[in-house]
């Protein structure tokens, strides 16, 4: 069954009351997701790619311009936010400040008129869940960061909501205290097993946490996938620099021939690598187009290597990996080794490229080159 | 339906703006038709009337108005350039370093605002005669900063504390002595705060009645003060009452319309900005 | 260029003792990296060395000069500030001139726009000089105040975080810039930071600094491999090292440590190593924390000869590859870190076996938490001294 289902929506400012005129003024176009029961999704994008606008149209705070909304198998279009059966845990903390955490915690149900004793309950068993049962007595005003959050998500979850939305729960923790939260809500969600629809703009997280990342860019959505999926196997250009840490190496290239081999060579460079038998279907002699390769499939070749010797411009070490920088033209490509030797810039080592992780992207477009099968 | 609605509410939005607009603006446009009116046409209630422009020859020819007008300017004029000698460097030592009792002394200054005029002016009075200060531009100006600093001190301290420090620091390093950073760094940034307070000051000094009344009589007579001049013993010469009041509110106007912009802008942000 | 050094530096900010006792000296044209956590008094040392605070006691010296007494704008050093600190009012261009304007460094117009421009293209920002600073993004603010700096030629270069405020992507695509940027300029530096990261790739040598006080000072290398205490080592890598508290026993033929994992002893034999063992045998070790980086334990999903089983307690991306966290139910050393690759299947809860490559393992005092003793340790002060020598 499926938890959310969102059919061509599309959802469009009304412009008429500002000077400006914006050009594309649709902030989320043609969008469809189907979100199965229990599903943890993450909208992921840049900022102002239409992330959050979508989150408020499911939660209905947003009216939509065109489209339908399912929760559950109901259509949702028309209905009140309170009607929606919805867990929202927004960005900014918004808690009732005279209110102790307990009291935040029960708003929502007293606000419904529930049976005292059940609210009780409620809070009770859920306390323990987000470790907050130490807290309840205390006022908003007294917890740390991290702490607001729990107890944030705690609320949104208390209702029993079909669906829970969190809007960068995160962004407001920093370094340790981020990621042990993201620890916590991943495993709370996973106890739970709440639909979830999660926005961030945070690659990483998206990547930690979700079961499917939905990549949207300028109101358009790019890719849906599992982590895994958009990770190997982008669909163009825009997902495979946004995701992963350091980016993809992308780099303009022109093919060329070769006594029967096609290689690509780059400009002001005079770095050559095979391109893989598997795109020859799809190329030909002085076909221009863009490669991406993972700093994590570039190698350091041994010293029989084939590979093309370059010049290290930086290098970096982070303890456990090391990283190196190349110049191919003016763009600095990076590669990651675990290998314990320490270089120096200037040192030259022979780039070997792991062909068959390389991807092609259309030189304009963008979109992925993808062998005919 | 919904754009209907929403229509039908500015309609109804304006129209209430415009009603308050006739409602505050009519004395002012009521003292500008007075002072074309002759005096006895002063009491119709009417829109019609013969325009005359014998009440501004009088003032503005026949009596020592200009004289009026210059005494106030250099009055408050004077108040607004004590203020903003003295009043910026306070502010700046005051959002900048920390010493004993610096919260109190922050609000007594602000304190010197609340005490009603009326009560202040008598044993002021006093004092002034004992100085000689009394019926002297001096004086008065000396009085006025009491309105004038106040405002000036706490716009202008708000504005020094949304300063990084780290900006005087790059400064700093970057080989500029305190005096220029001061006026090459800071002095341009608090600009507009400084500014609109500053003029701000100049329409409550300018508008002032009490403090010129009682310490000033013939030496220095500023415009607020003069005016009632035009109401003699024998008969009030309505029509020239509102020429010294038009041209009096003149500056004040003015100025109020050039900075409008900056007025709000200028005293709400250094709050505001945080 | 100059040698920087801080003999004794104290300053105290009411009753908070901020820098109690620094002692530095940072060589002409090396790269120095101040890292801690926040409020270790990292920028107060930058603020005493630019000049905008005076430390109560101890001497500030360039070059063998004591500088106590000159203010900041005599001392010629160049400063990249957390907050970028631009000048509001002006253009990006007139922002970059500022220093070469003064009446202390004054140089012609002319000078001025070819420094400008050559500042511009090496931050990479010639399309920024028109613009204000409330024009642009915070990496773009982060440029322009990194080539303000720039455009000086100071006796050092003090940075102050300039990376904190920008994204993860950004801040790891500007550190490796960064890097390339310092070689080419070559000259002293004295740079701030919270991230591991950033102090590991780009500092020559690196001052660990806690509580206004110098925990270690050395190469990365060095204070990576050998760290002199548990704070340190905990510092010093993402995710941290795992410490466990165990016992040692046997004889000096074998060694072998004991903790417990799940409520039950287990052990896990020591391997010979002569510098471990002659350690453990001359301070008569019983009880240790036994130091173990994540990459340094293994997993498997089936049961296997030297393996101990846990559950998963987390399991997360952090870039190119991922961490899992592992329940152990200890008091002491709850949970265990390991890296793995990313995509893998992992089941939060599930059962995971874990085998510790004791070979990498680094002892501390159990009481003192300083650093005793690690394997192959003549090996890595080899290579720490050979990056001395560099």
């Amino acid at each position: 069954m499926a938890g959310l289902t969102l059919n061509h929506i599309y959802k469009r400012y009304d412009n008429s009351g500002k000077k400006k005129k914006v050009k594309n003024d649709f902030a989320v176009k043609d969008l469809n997701l189907v979100c199965e029961q229990g599903e943890f999704i993450a909208l992921l994008g840049p900022s102002g790619c239409g992330k959050t606008t979508t989150l408020r149209m499911i939660a209905g705070l947003e009216e939509i311009t065109d489209g339908e909304i399912y929760i559950g198998e109901r259509l949702v279009n028309n209905l009140h936010p309170k009607d929606r059966n919805i867990g929202l845990a927004f960005e900014d903390y918004a808690m009732y400040p005279p209110l102790n955490v307990y009291g935040n915690v029960a708003f929502n149900l007293r606000a419904k008129g529930v049976d005292k004793s059940e609210i009780d309950r409620r809070v009770r068993e859920i306390a323990p869940l987000m470790q907050i049962d130490d807290l309840l007595e205390k006022m908003p005003v007294k917890l740390s960061g991290g702490q607001k959050q729990r107890v944030n998500i705690a609320r949104a979850i208390i209702r029993e909501p079909e669906l829970l939305l969190m809007d960068e729960p995160l962004s407001h923790l920093d370094g340790k205290a981020r990621q042990a939260m993201r620890t916590e809500i991943k495993r709370l969600i996973n106890k739970i097993k709440c639909t979830t629809v999660y926005v961030t703009h945070d690659q990483l997280e998206a990547m930690s946490l979700a079961d499917k990342i939905a990549i949207i860019n300028f109101g358009v959505l790019q890719q849906f996938g599992t982590p895994t999926e958009v990770y190997d196997d982008p669909v163009n250009e825009f997902v495979a620099s946004f995701i992963g840490e350091p980016p993809m190496n992308i780099l303009e290239t022109t093919i060329i021939k070769k006594e029967g081999t096609f290689f690509f060579t780059f400009s002001n460079s005079n770095l050559e690598i095979a391109v893989p038998q598997r795109y020859y279907s799809v190329i030909s002699d002085g076909f221009r187009c863009k490669m991406g390769v993972r700093p994590m499939d570039v190698l350091i070749g041994g010293p029989d290597s084939q590979g093309t010797p370059e010049k290290i411009a930086t290098f970096e070490n982070l303890g456990d990996e090391r990283r190196i920088g190349i110049h191919v033209g003016d763009i600095l490509m990076m590669l990651i080794t675990e290998d314990e030797k320490r270089y120096k810039r200037g040192d030259i080592i022979k780039l070997e490229v792991r062909g068959e992780k390389t991807h092609l992207f259309d030189i304009t477009t963008g979109d992925r080159i993808r062998e005919k099968k | 339906m919904k754009n209907k609605k929403q229509r039908s509410l500015n309609v109804l939005m304006n129209i209430l703006l415009i009603l308050y607009a006739v409602f505050a603006l009519f004395p002012l446009i009521w003292m500008l038709l007075i002072s074309f009116k002759s005096d006895t046409e002063v009491f119709t209630t009417t829109f019609l009337f013969h325009p005359t422009l014998a009440n501004y020859q009088e003032v503005l020819l026949r009596s020592d108005y200009v004289r009026y007008i210059r005494d106030s300017v250099i009055v408050a004029g004077g108040a607004v350039l004590v203020s903003i000698i003295v009043g910026v460097p306070a502010a700046y030592a005051l959002a900048r370093y920390n010493f004993p009792r610096k919260e109190e002394l922050a609000f007594q200054i602000l304190s010197y605002k609340f005490a009603p005029e009326i009560l202040v002016v008598l044993p002021l009075f006093m004092i002034y005669q004992k100085l000689g200060l009394y019926d002297s531009y001096f004086g008065l100006i000396w009085v006025y900063q009491l309105i004038s600093l106040p405002l000036l001190i706490w716009v202008v301290r708000g504005y020094f504390e949304d300063i990084s420090v780290e900006i005087e620091y790059a400064a700093q390093v970057d080989g500029y002595s305190w005096y220029q950073i001061f006026f090459k760094m800071l002095v341009p940034l608090i600009k507009p705060g400084l500014v609109s307070s500053a003029l701000l000051a100049f329409i409550f000094a300018w508008n002032c009645f009490t403090f010129p009344l009682i310490l000033s009589s013939n030496k220095v007579y500023p415009v607020t003060v003069a005016i009632m001049k035009y109401l003699g013993t024998d008969s009030a010469h309505y029509g020239q009452l509102a020429v010294a009041s038009t041209v009096s509110a003149l500056p004040a106007m003015i100025f109020a319309l050039c900075i409008q912009k900056h007025l709000v802008r200028g005293l709400s942000f250094g709050a505001v900005k945080g | 260029m100059a040698r920087i050094q801080l003999e004794n530096v104290k300053k105290a900010f009411g009753k908070v003792q901020a820098l109690d006792g620094i002692t530095i000296d940072v060589k002409d044209k090396e790269f120095f990296v101040l890292f801690g956590p926040a409020g270790a008094g990292k920028t107060t040392i930058l603020n005493c060395i630019a000049g905008i605070m005076m430390p109560e006691e101890g001497l500030v010296k360039f070059d063998g000069e004591i500088m106590n007494l000159t203010d900041s704008a005599h001392r010629n050093v160049a400063m990249v500030f957390e907050n970028y600190a631009l000048y509001p009012q002006m253009t990006v261009y007139d922002n970059m001139a500022s220093a070469l304007r003064s009446k202390l460094y004054k140089t012609d117009e002319a000078e001025i726009r070819e420094r400008i421009q050559w500042a511009a293209k090496i931050m990479k920002m010639e399309k920024l000089l028109e613009r204000l600073p409330s024009q642009l993004s915070n990496g773009q603010k982060q440029r322009v105040a990194m080539g303000r700096a720039l455009v000086r030629n100071p006796s050092v270069f003090l940075m102050d975080e300039p990376l904190a405020h920008l994204d993860a992507k950004l801040r790891n695509s500007m550190r490796t810039e960064l890097k390339e940027m310092q070689a080419n300029l070559g000259s002293t530096c004295i740079y701030v930071t919270h991230d591991f990261m950033e102090a590991m790739a780009l500092g020559d040598r690196i001052a660990i600094i806690k509580e206004g006080r110098i925990v270690q000072i050395g190469t990365g290398d060095e204070i990576y491999y050998m760290p002199c205490n548990e704070f340190t080592a905990q510092l010093m890598g993402d995710p941290e090292i795992n410490l466990i508290d165990a016992e040692i026993s046997g004889t000096e033929e074998a060694y072998t440590a004991k903790f417990s994992l799940n409520g039950e002893m287990v052990a896990c034999s020591l391997p010979q190593d002569s510098g471990v063992y002659a350690k453990i045998k001359e301070l008569g070790l019983k009880r240790v924390d036994i130091g173990i980086r994540p990459q340094h334990i293994k997993y498997s999903f089936e049961p296997q000869d030297g393996y101990f089983k846990t559950t998963v307690y987390s399991y997360e991306s952090i870039g190119n590859k991922s961490v899992i966290v592992t329940d152990c139910g200890d008091k002491n050393h709850s949970q265990l870190r390991m890296i793995a690759p990313n995509g893998l299947r992992v089941a939060i809860d599930n059962d995971i076996y874990i085998h510790l490559e004791m070979d990498h393992a680094i002892f501390f005092g159990s009481e003192t938490k300083d650093y005793i003793v690690r394997y192959d340790e003549a090996n890595y002060i080899a290579l720490a001294a050979a990056q001395e020598d560099e």
